[in-house]
């Protein structure tokens, strides 16, 4: 190649760059589910702020102690637990998505690998909450 | 009977004399319904506007060349029906989340380099000496990355990802998709060599798993699974020694 084309070949081109718009994640339905499920971290960070607290005050004793019930904190749990199932339910479908291994030379189909998250979900679910009641009695 | 039309609106951009790009309107005869989004740029470029530039070459969702943003969806514009948007309109942008050269046309410089970046062909420590035969493989373990290889680099995955809109520097879908299925291939031993490439923050821990690459890719290739499967592969390598061995 001469030198004058080389020279040529490289001159620039002025090109635009337009600007991701702040709104960006309003332009789909997948992108706001996306900005939801990146969102239910902050209410849950909030409410195991407060679980800290509550077992701080818990641990002077119990004569002092009184469990919170007032109308706007079951309000709140209410929320944060409905935000933690999503995440965890968006979280354990990607288990699907992402485990892939063989069993006698053959892939496990993501279904049953989703399935099988469920199943572990629901039974530490069960064995945490008989530890929990069990201890309250 | 009436003859049926559609408009059609295209970015315009003449980097010598627009300082920003804008919609142009068109409207075309819609005259058979196996009309795709491409032949309604081919009319307006044949018939009425000679000027209008944008990429395409196979017409048959192969060569990738001509996606462009439809609707507000990444799409190849020859695998996309007229029928499927009429009585509608169309609007017809440029990909989004790379610079516009011209009119439809976007640079794909910074796409070519990533892929690059990531060695996508075959490495081997020693090469074998050619009498040795060929690499065989049984079908079991062409089907571990089959799906992976199947990219024809249309860069819709990269107009979809509002990581790569937010941040360029992140490698992206296909390439990393692309590195994985080197990866998978018994044949290849490069994967260390592709590590610092596709572990670095810039690589998949970059991406937060929108998904809308997936969606968007017209040849099923993934991206977003193969970007979450190399997380958790470079994850054990990365936590267990022996996973660092060959
Ligand atoms: S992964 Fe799919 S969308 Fe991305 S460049 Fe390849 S074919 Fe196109
Ligand atoms: S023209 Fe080749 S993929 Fe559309």
């Amino acid at each position: 190649m001469s030198a004058e084309t080389e020279t040529s070949s490289r001159v620039a081109t002025r090109t635009y760059k337009p600007a991701m718009p702040a709104g960006w994640w309003l332009r789909k339905g997948h992108y706001f589910w996306y900005m939801v499920r990146e969102f239910t971290a902050l209410p849950l960070a909030l409410w195991l702020l407060w679980l800290l607290y509550e077992i701080q005050r818990a641990g002077r004793g119990p004569s002092g102690y009184y469990p919170p019930s007032s109308t706007p904190f079951v309000v709140f749990s209410v929320i944060c637990l409905l935000f933690a199932l999503y995440h965890s339910i968006t979280f354990l479908r990607l288990a699907g998505v992402i485990l892939h291994f063989k069993v006698m030379d053959k892939p496990v189909p993501s279904g049953l690998v989703v399935a099988s998250q469920f199943g572990a979900w629901l039974v530490a679910s069960i064995v945490i909450g008989a530890v929990l009641i069990g201890f309250g009695r | 009977m009436a003859e049926k039309r559609i408009t059609v609106r295209a970015t315009r951009f003449d980097p010598a004399k627009d300082s920003e790009p804008r919609l142009q309107s068109y409207d075309i005869p819609f005259s058979d319904d196996s009309m795709v989004v491409l032949d309604a740029l081919n009319y307006i470029k044949s018939h009425v506007d000679g000027s209008l530039s944008y990429r395409w070459s196979c017409r048959m969702g192969i060569c990738g060349s001509c996606g462009m943003t439809v609707n507000g969806t990444p799409k190849l514009t020859c695998s996309a029906f007229l029928r499927d948007y009429w009585p509608g309109s169309i609007t017809i942008t440029p990909l989004n989340n790379f610079p516009i050269v011209r009119d439809l046309v976007v640079d794909m410089e910074d796409f070519m380099e990533k892929l690059k970046s990531i060695k996508p062909w075959i490495i081997r420590k020693q090469e074998m000496p050619l009498g040795a035969g060929e690499h065989r493989q049984t079908m079991e373990q062409i089907d571990d990355f089959r799906q992976f290889s199947q990219c024809i680099n249309c860069m819709l995955c990269y107009a979809a990802c509002p990581v790569y809109g937010l941040d360029d520097k992140f490698l992206g879908p296909a390439a990393i998709a692309l590195a994985r299925r080197y990866n998978l291939d018994s044949r290849d031993q490069g994967t260390k060599e592709r590590l610092p490439v596709i572990a670095h923050s810039d690589g998949v821990w970059e991406c937060s798993f929108v998904g809308e690459c997936s969606v968007v890719c017209p040849k099923g290739v993934d991206p977003a699974k193969a970007i979450q499967q190399t997380k958790l592969d470079t994850s054990v390598r990365f936590i267990l020694p022996y996973g660092n061995r060959e």
